[in-house]
């Protein structure tokens, strides 16, 4: 065949060099007149090792590179040990302090350095489309240390009263400091309460007939699972498994005695959605299944997105289409064969529908039914009284003059920016929606937005265009009537998203793809006042190839959900309704979506 | 050979003379000692061969490093059909071929063809940016390498580039921007750590230029680059002691090396100056 890909021509060590020249340059005029000032002790380390250091090692101790925990951590009490992660130019071993703010003794332990590895890979996870995961070169760098179960006790319970410090010094040639860095880390008093229920994907898009890429062939479905984690477990449960057809999201209600997920109907249709009560053996059968449009009077597309129970359980609120639009005139949908950012999913048309268990009725809801805006991602206050959503100005899904975008925040991708506005639910006859200030107006699409549970925040996403899955996305906090909105100091690098409170309010879960292209799930502590702390990873919840998708808490016993039991027959029931979407690739298995579909494009304002 | 090159793909694509196309074809083939086919696959260039066969023939030429003769088996093939269903591969194998033959010049359009007529991959931009870099087009090819970096944030060469464009051309604040984009934790290499160091520093931000260079030498500790600008920002920073102990441990790893060598004795003879 044709020579292989040519590496770049790049020459580094001539342009480091030059670089290198040009930058003595730039300080050499400051270097020359530069006051030296003696440097203080600043890394005095514990007194021995300080001591050590000054008259055998070198004049100052190199800081060291502590990647994990970031300084100022909170641990949720009770979660497993972490692995602490740090880079170090100098040392060839290291030794672990860890002092308390009381009158604990301090803990020493030594490392000769155990390099950081990749977890187990789950070989039906193996495609041609995606890779197996690899270091960061910054991941390949770094050295580990995990506390022993015993340990990690110890330092937990003396380190809720006051942060404790943790200094890691790194020797050379025998017992002589060269580096060291501390941080501090604290254990809350705000126990997690309640597991997390998430759904773990395999990341194998597929190209099927026609070259259209599906995220998941057919033939993978089954590879899902929805697990539930106790973090004070070492491993996740899977609850769910084996499913003939997509399932996507889910939620509970506030006290956790209901759980809702939107299921993918006859011919990937999404048009069913599961209501039923949590249990340690649930059952998802025929009687349990709401077929959104079998009133038939509320529009043609079926597709519930986003749907949400309400805190009390008696109601959903989800986006629909409207009365008269399809599904592809609603969504924009590319999905792309690049296994880290494989789909690109948001409505461009839409209004809030609230459906009643009782009645059995799904109703727009006035003041969010507005066919000239995209009204999507309703979430209800804590007390049932208010939802809030996003909103933006209707378009097209599609512009046929564009051409289709090729990878995540492509250009041409369809621009949309929502914002976040509130509105009464007041019975379903809604209301006046209000924009909620800090979270909307500010040149970005502010979206998936989440209350606390004391109905005084409101969480949501930042990013520049659109909504799920978008790598620069970023989390926010502002108040719920509105105000000044602060970005969470959790925030990782790369991908932040589908957060959750627990139930007492006090974490947030969240996904991430800061460490690796397989998504992974990490909490936050949030104090009264809002201000998050330093991520923590939820260790081991998948396999290092598969991916940790809408992670939710549930206000349930760590072990409240034993299995889920989806009766095949009822999701796969033929005749539930004339489908009026058709997928040619039918598999979704980050959210409740079409696939790429021929658009039919209307101009904003076109429905009646 | 160079006749056929000078032809506008764009032209091609709608210039439909085959049996002149074959005339070329078989004139370069029958003339030019060089660009001899294999025996195997005389039988298929015959008479009128297919575009099919001259692509095949072209693979083989690249296979022998003749890129030159596979740049002029390509350019017939389209001309021979230029509507044939790969043929915005073939316009990128064609400028493929006209780069590794070292006409840079004329693998620009070739590649801006590919792209028109619809091969979309990063590749396409990789090597539009190199054959801007080696033309010093820099403007074209700081556009060609965020257009790699827009479909794999992490492919590092072309952030590697990048930011070494936009760093000669001074622009600091470009080169933040690259580096600090939302990645992967930890994907910097030693040059984009250095660069992106040499940025904040050079605007002002000497903490920031301290972190990002003491994080880059603490993943590639034998990095002599990051561990001289370390020592420079350090001492910007009046912490001499601390450059003086980063190139002691560069010169751990490196021991002799002269530029090390001689930096830390400018700094400790600096030191006692100053004290």
């Amino acid at each position: 065949m044709f020579p292989a890909f040519r590496p770049a021509k790049f020459r580094p060590s001539r342009q480091t060099r030059l670089k290198a020249l040009v930058f003595l340059g730039l300080f050499a005029a400051a270097f020359v007149t530069i006051a030296f000032v003696p440097v203080p002790a600043r890394f005095d380390g514990i007194a021995g090792v300080a001591a050590h250091a000054a008259t055998a090692g070198p004049q100052t101790l190199s800081p060291i590179s502590i990647d994990y925990p970031l300084n100022g951590s909170i641990f949720p009490p009770g979660i497993t040990p972490p692995t602490f992660l740090w880079r170090d130019a100098a040392g060839t071993s290291w030794s672990i302090d860890v002092t308390f703010a009381g009158s604990a003794a301090p803990i020493h332990a030594e490392s000769t350095g155990e390099r950081m590895k990749l977890g187990p890979i789950d070989k039906e996870c193996i495609a041609d489309s995606n890779k197996l995961p690899q270091l960061t070169a910054q991941q390949a760098a770094s050295w580990t240390w995990t506390p022993d179960a015993a340990t990690w006790a110890a330092i937990q319970a003396h380190s809720v009263s006051g942060p404790a410090t943790v200094t890691i010094t790194g020797y050379r040639d025998g017992h002589i400091a060269y580096s060291q860095s501390r941080m501090e880390m604290a254990t809350s008093k705000d126990p997690v309460g309640a597991p997390i229920f998430y759904r773990d994907v395999p990341l194998m898009p597929s190209a099927g007939v026609n070259g259209v890429v599906s995220p998941l062939s057919p033939s993978a479905i089954h590879l899902i699972h929805w697990r539930l984690r106790d973090i004070t477990r070492p491993e996740s449960h899977t609850v769910l498994r084996d499913m003939p057809s997509c399932a996507n999201c889910h939620s509970f209600s506030a006290d956790g005695k209901t759980f809702g997920m939107d299921i993918d109907g006859p011919a990937n249709d999404k048009g069913l959605y599961a209501v039923v009560p949590t249990s340690k053996h649930m059952s998802i059968a025929s009687k349990d299944m709401v077929h959104w449009n079998t009133d038939g009077t509320v529009g043609q597309s079926r597709v519930g997105f986003m749907s949400q129970v309400s805190p009390d359980g008696r109601y959903v609120v989800s986006t629909f289409a409207g009365p008269d639009l399809k599904l592809p005139d609603s969504y924009y949908v590319k999905n792309f064969l690049d296994y880290r950012f494989l789909q690109v999913f948001f409505p461009t048309r839409g209004i809030l529908e609230w459906y009643s268990r009782q009645s059995g009725l799904r109703t727009p809801l006035p003041g969010a039914d507005d066919p000239h805006y995209v009204q999507t991602d309703g979430v209800w206050s804590p007390d049932g009284k208010y939802i809030v959503f996003a909103r933006a100005v209707a378009e097209a899904p599609h512009d046929p003059e564009v051409p289709p975008a090729t990878h995540a925040l492509d250009a041409n991708e369809t621009q949309i920016k929502y914002d976040l506005y509130r509105i009464p639910f007041n019975d379903g006859k809604g209301g006046t929606p209000e924009p909620i200030e800090g979270a909307s107006g500010n040149g970005m699409s502010n979206n998936f937005p989440k209350v606390s549970p004391d109905g005084k925040w409101i969480v949501y996403v930042q990013c520049k265009n659109g909504q799920l899955m978008r790598p620069d996305s970023q989390l926010y906090i502002v108040p719920f009537k509105g105000g000044a909105a602060r970005r969470l100091l959790a925030n990782t690098s790369l991908m932040n998203s589908w957060h959750s409170f627990s139930p007492n309010g006090r974490w947030l879960v969240f996904s991430s793809k800061a460490r690796s292209p397989y998504t992974q799930m990490y909490l936050t502590h949030l104090d009264a006042d809002g201000n998050s702390s330093p991520a923590i990873l939820i260790d081991n919840a998948t396999a290092a190839n598969r991916a940790v998708n809408i992670p939710e808490f549930a206000n349930i016993a760590g072990d409240g959900i034993d299995d889920i039991d989806v009766h095949v027959a009822d999701v796969n029931k033929p005749d539930v309704a004339k489908s009026d979407v058709v997928k040619p690739d039918a598999s979704a298995p980050n959210e409740s979506r079409p696939e790429d579909q021929k658009p039919e494009v209307q101009k904003p304002g076109g429905q009646k | 050979m160079g006749k056929s090159r000078d032809v506008q793909l764009i032209n091609l694509r709608s210039f439909l003379f085959p049996a002149a196309c074959l005339l070329i074809g078989t004139r370069f083939i029958a003339a030019q000692s060089p660009c001899v086919p294999p025996d195997d696959m005389k039988p298929q260039l015959q008479g009128k061969p297919t575009a099919e066969a001259l692509n095949n023939l072209g693979v083989w030429f690249a296979d022998q490093k003749q890129y030159a003769c596979a740049a002029d088996v390509f350019a017939s093939s389209m001309q021979l059909e230029p509507n044939q269903k790969d043929v915005a591969h073939i316009a990128f194998e064609f400028g493929v071929a006209l780069d590794l033959s070292g006409d840079l010049k004329e693998a620009i359009p070739a590649f801006q063809e590919a792209e028109q007529l619809g091969y979309l991959d990063i590749k396409i931009h990789v090597l539009l940016a190199q054959a801007f870099d080696a033309t010093h087009d820099s403007k074209g090819a700081e556009a060609e390498w965020r257009a790699a970096i827009d479909i794999d944030p992490e492919y590092s060469p072309a952030l590697d580039a990048l930011s070494n464009d936009l760093l000669a051309d001074k622009d600091f604040d470009g080169v933040i921007a690259a580096l600090e984009r939302p990645r992967l934790a930890g994907q910097r290499t030693p040059l984009q750590s250095a660069n992106l160091g040499v940025a904040y520093a050079s605007n002002g931000e000497l903490d920031q230029a301290d972190a990002v260079l003491r994080d880059g030498l603490n993943t590639t500790p034998d990095s002599l680059m990051l561990a001289n600008l370390l020592a420079n920002v350090l001492v910007g920073l009046h912490r001499g002691d601390e450059a003086v102990t980063v190139l002691q441990l560069a010169l751990i790893q490196h021991p002799g090396d002269a530029d090390t060598t001689a930096h830390l004795a400018s700094i400790r003879t600096a030191k006692p100056a100053r004290n």
